[in-house]
């Protein structure tokens, strides 16, 4: 790196417009772009779906699908990336610009090597042997914190974990020392502690190289984190751009206001009354005790959960949180009844689940609704509206006709506050938070006195997430069901619910009031997950930065890497 | 170990389905009307001798007895004997069968040498003229029937320009098949034409899914070539799918050497198996059809060992 030409922008985008041709017509997803990023400073680009962020990010590589059209300019280096030809483009790609992507699992190819993914990367811009170029990939991969990175060199992505996976994205990314890394959503598909280590990997790469960073994301605490300046996308356009300290404490757009407000804040304050909520014990809805749960026999065999207690009670929600692997999901099947336990009990509205065979199991079970996490997945693409809500009537309340169905369901449509019209649309013509809050009306059409969600908010905006959130909150409190709540984001939980039950490895770490745990919790573990997540004030989560890495080199690192590796 | 344990369980798995095969084939034939005493004894044979003929091979004992009989015998390795050749069922087995495998992978080799790389190239060049012809193209190979475009192969390149014999080698030994090699190329264009058409599009669909994956856009940003993905990492994914086509494709192979075998007057197992057919000769009828079931289930089983070697993940479980 020349430090001669550091003013000079290493990218620059001018009157950036994207054009998608689609069956329906044109579509102007990007409109008037322009931004810069400087060698050595991180650019966050932010918006909900559908803004065009991710759009401006392919179309800085040149990588913009065959039926969308850039316009205007982008600059990076001495290229202008909208006018060059393939070969131009792929002189740079991976050299000058590389990207981090999303989803590591899917980003790398599953039948080659790591070793000689990142060799091949070497090797498209540099005249080096295939062994030269495999002991530079294990050079990158003990740079981006692989541990023994000689053997794992020759390991397949499927034998990595998703932060491992995401390392060796950046190793292909930063082989060559770009002047320029584009990364979009990089940590969104990761759990908080290990978001935590790839920001602080990024940040360091940045910092000693003098690497330029457009960072796309949705997350404002990654934002806070990570980023020196902040765009802000809304359909298409930047509506508001400027230092981070300036975007995400004095917000000048409308909408930049709204997002900050609805993004889920994590409370340091100790909720002394929090106490008084849990004084009217009502009786205990779904219990589950010392269940175990293990998949598989000898030495492959699983342990899902491990002795795993805890009740959920009448009218009150409660969070079921911990990483990816932790088991939460799995208790939350175990509940629903779709997981038998190995061992253990599971008392559901009083009666002991495994005595319970055919109609009175599937009579004790209809009082159970079910919301899950992929919008586009849990709703039948064949079936109206109408149809999915009403499903559960067919199945458990035989006798009544269709009026009386037609009339439950326009009710359940109205409790979620969709219109009764929407009985008769497709899933496919409705928005993510629409197919949503249609999961819940087919949950709660049934007036069950459980609800379990699995992470119903994960693949929601912000924006969405709040409201979706407030639905349910409000038809709780109208219809006192209990709800078991799973998710990752311990902000989300420590807003919505009031007790919280933190799993990890299939056991339960530690429970109590969301206000006491969630804000003193007494595990290490639960403390480093607190410190993990980035919140959306720049000055505050430097110092939670500092705090958290601090006490990470007081203890040994070796069990987050313990974690990663698992 | 696991690999041992996962052989066995699929080798136990293949004897269910022989087995299965075997009680679904007898009880056709068996429904069949006729019966092979007409077909042997023709249509002057009194009630007299047809009744006779079913007493002295046991067709007239209950379907089941007959059955059991033929199960034990099949279990001391013993095919029966053939009504018409006047030779055990082996006999003809090992005679035929080397023939018709050396014309099915023949045919298996040619198609899938071509299919591969034409379903990539189509993959690369996807919606342009050139992949609209060949598509077509396919289409009317895969919809021929192997009889008439042997057919017509006959009357173009044997009839017409004399460029090939009309009649696939002859001869008892695979020696005297391969002395005419020439002779092999109508009856190899024959069965290879469906195969080719049928697995470039396979090779087309499964390369066009891969190129819209992940990874490929991870090698692009790397500054990787169209040609260096396609041929690195897209070709090997694409690999997967269509190997575990070619282990369902064997029962198609040995049902196509019927038609091609037939027509060219080839000596093999179809034809074999045609003729029996034609006299209801019920020992070579099952002998043929066990022999394919166990080729279709050996097949299956190689398309999946095959599959464990393309893609680490399956012995791993994960796929």
């Amino acid at each position: 790196m020349t430090t001669t030409d550091v003013s000079k922008p290493i990218l620059e985008i001018q009157g950036l417009g994207i054009d998608f041709s689609t069956e329906s017509g044109t579509v102007h997803a990007v409109r008037g772009v322009d931004l810069h990023v400087r060698p050595g400073e991180t650019l966050a680009l932010v918006g909900e779906s559908g803004s065009g962020k991710s759009s401006v990010a392919l179309a800085a590589m040149g990588l913009l699908s065959n039926n969308a059209t850039a316009s205007g300019s982008i600059v990076v280096g001495d290229l202008d990336i909208v006018s060059a030809d393939e070969g131009a483009l792929r002189g740079v790609r991976g050299s000058t610009v590389s990207m981090v992507f999303q989803e590591p699992a899917t980003a790398l190819d599953p039948l080659t090597r790591i070793g000689w993914q990142i060799a091949e990367v070497v090797r498209n811009h540099r005249p080096v042997s295939k062994a030269d170029a495999f002991a530079e990939a294990v050079d990158l991969l003990r740079r981006v914190g692989i541990p023994d990175p000689d053997s794992r060199a020759s390991a397949f992505p499927f034998q990595l974990s998703g932060g491992q996976r995401q390392r060796v994205v950046i190793a292909m990314a930063i082989a060559n020392s770009p002047r320029l890394l584009i990364a979009d959503e990089p940590t969104t598909a990761l759990d908080v502690t290990v978001q935590a280590e790839i920001l602080e990997l990024l940040r360091k790469l940045a910092v000693d190289t003098g690497t330029g960073v457009l960072l796309v994301t949705h997350n404002m605490g990654v934002v806070a984190d990570f980023a020196d300046r902040v765009a802000v996308m809304l359909r298409g356009e930047i509506v508001e751009t400027g230092s981070v300290e300036e975007v995400l404490l004095t917000p000048q757009h409308e909408y930049t206001q709204g997002l900050l407000a609805a993004v889920p804040r994590l409370s340091t304050e100790f909720d002394s009354d929090a106490g008084t909520a849990a004084e009217t014990p009502a009786e205990p809805v779904i219990s589950l005790t010392d269940v175990t749960v293990r998949f598989g026999r000898g030495a492959h065999t699983v342990h899902a959960l491990d002795s795993v207690s805890f009740d959920v009670r009448a009218g009150e929600t409660v969070g079921l949180v911990g990483e990816s692997g932790s088991g939460k999901s799995t208790a939350a099947r175990v509940a629903l009844g779709l997981i038998k336990p190995t061992s253990g009990a599971v008392g559901l509205f009083g009666q002991d689940l495994r005595t319970l065979r055919g109609r009175a199991r599937r009579t004790l079970q209809s009082g159970i609704g079910v919301v899950l996490q992929d919008p586009v997945a849990s709703l039948d693409a064949r079936m109206s509206v109408g149809e999915i809500i009403a499903e559960p009537l067919r199945v458990h309340r035989r006798g009544i006709g269709g009026a009386e169905r037609a009339r439950l369901v326009a009710e359940a449509l109205e409790a979620v506050r969709l219109p009764a019209s929407m009985a008769w649309r497709a899933p496919r013509e409705l928005s993510g938070g629409q197919r949503q809050r249609v999961s819940l009306a087919r949950a709660l059409v049934l007036k069950p006195r459980l609800l379990v969600a699995d992470e119903p908010t994960s693949a929601l905006d912000v924006s969405v997430q709040k409201s979706v959130l407030e639905v349910i909150g409000e038809l709780q409190s109208h219809l006192g069901f209990a709800c078991l709540f799973v998710s990752h984001d311990l902000a989300v939980v420590q807003d919505f619910c009031s007790r919280v039950v933190v799993m990890r490895n299939g056991r339960i770490e530690e429970q109590g009031l969301t206000g006491h745990t969630l804000v003193d919790p007494t595990t290490d573990y639960t403390r480093r997950l607190l410190a993990a997540v980035p919140v959306p004030d720049p000055i505050v989560q430097r110092d939670r930065r500092q705090a958290r890495l601090a006490a990470l080199a007081a203890v040994t690192t070796t069990e987050s890497l313990e974690q990663d590796h698992a | 170990m696991a690999t041992t344990l996962y052989l066995l369980r699929r080798l136990l798995q293949a004897v269910v389905v022989i087995f299965i095969v075997t009680v679904v084939v007898f009880c056709l034939l068996h429904s069949l009307p006729g019966g092979p005493a007409r077909g042997i004894l023709g249509a002057q044979a009194t009630p007299q001798q047809l009744a006779q003929f079913n007493r002295e091979q046991g067709l007239d004992k209950p379907l089941v007895v007959q059955y059991v009989i033929y199960l034990g015998q099949l279990l001391r390795g013993d095919l029966g004997v053939s009504y018409t050749y006047n030779q055990s069922v082996a006999q003809l087995i090992v005679q035929r069968l080397p023939k018709t495998l050396v014309l099915t992978i023949l045919q298996a080799v040619v198609a899938l040498v071509i299919a591969i790389p034409l379903g990539m190239w189509q993959a690369a060049r996807r919606n342009r003229p050139i992949d609209y012809v060949i598509t077509t193209v396919s289409f009317v190979a895969y919809s021929a029937p192997a009889f008439f475009l042997g057919l017509i192969l006959i009357i173009v390149f044997s009839q017409t320009i004399r460029l090939f014999p009309s009649t696939a080698p002859g001869g008892d030994t695979l020696a005297s098949v391969f002395a005419q090699p020439q002779a092999l190329v109508l009856p190899v264009v024959t069965g290879a034409a469906a195969m080719v058409a049928v697995f470039s599009r396979y090779m087309r669909s499964s390369t066009l899914e891969n190129l819209g994956e992940d990874y490929v856009r991870t090698a692009r940003a790397g500054g990787a070539s169209g040609t260096g993905i396609l041929v690195r990492h897209v070709f090997r994914n694409s690999l997967t799918s269509v190997v575990a086509m070619l282990g369902y494709y064997v029962p198609v192979l040995f049902g196509g050497s019927l038609v091609v075998e037939q027509l060219f007057n080839y000596p093999g197992m179809g034809l074999l198996f045609w003729n029996a057919a034609q006299s209801s000769d019920y020992p070579v009828l099952l002998g043929c059809v066990l022999i394919i079931s166990v080729a279709t289930v050996v097949g299956t089983l190689l398309a999946d060992v095959l599959q464990t070697i393309i893609d680490p993940r399956v012995k791993a479980g994960r796929a």
